[in-house]
């Protein structure tokens, strides 16, 4: 039986993690760009559930802003906004100028 | 303010009060109906409206045509096997017309 990750309705659940964690800085930027291009109708929120979903096990090793944020990224590889070289190409640009 | 989504829903299958059962498939792709009520009868609780379909605007389609969406109100205990309540409590979950068949 194909169950996705988001569909744990009636599963032993575990203790629940009620502590507020806030944002991280790149958490509000990655929610950002996700909001403009659900926004600009560039993705639609339905393909990013389903991108998610399909990280397989990654789903569940992936931090809520981390997950969403790779989801995003395979979304816009997947329409071709950008190609996985042009991507790779932009963060080796942005590792050497902030010397990371 | 955004304008609601409802959408009138001629043509539909099912109406309030109708018994129904979800359908027990479990085929891949991006499925709303929660495994938990697959296979499991309940009742027409109201009718939604028609909406884009979901399961196709996952995957960059325009969701044509929109399917009717009910929300289908079912008795826990028909739903969790070891629902132990003495009361008739509830679970309402919408659904769409495609994964619906009467009961």
């Amino acid at each position: 039986m194909n169950r996705n990750p988001a569909d744990i309705g009636g599963e032993a659940a575990g203790p629940i993690d009620t502590v507020d964690h806030g944002m991280k800085f790149w958490e509000k930027q990655a929610n950002a760009l996700r909001n403009t291009l659900t926004g600009g109708k560039v993705v639609r929120l339905d393909e990013l559930r389903r991108a998610a979903e399909e990280l397989g096990d990654r789903y569940y090793r992936l931090g809520y802003f981390e997950r969403t944020t790779e989801a995003m990224r395979n979304l816009l590889l997947e329409k071709g906004l950008f190609t996985r070289s042009e991507l790779e190409g932009k963060i080796n640009e942005l590792r050497r100028r902030y010397d990371t | 303010m955004t304008p609601s989504a409802y959408t009138p829903a001629p043509g539909k299958r099912f109406k309030v009060g109708d018994r129904v059962r979800v359908k027990t498939a479990h085929p891949p792709g991006h499925r709303r109906t929660p495994a938990y009520v697959r296979g499991k009868k309940g009742e027409i609780e109201r009718v939604c409206g028609r909406f884009p379909n979901p399961e196709e605007l996952a995957y960059g389609f325009d969701g044509e045509p929109r399917r009717v969406l009910y929300r289908v109100r079912f008795r826990q205990r028909d739903v969790w096997p070891a629902y132990d309540s003495p009361s008739e409590d509830f679970i309402e979950v919408e659904i769409y017309e495609h994964w619906l068949e009467p009961s």
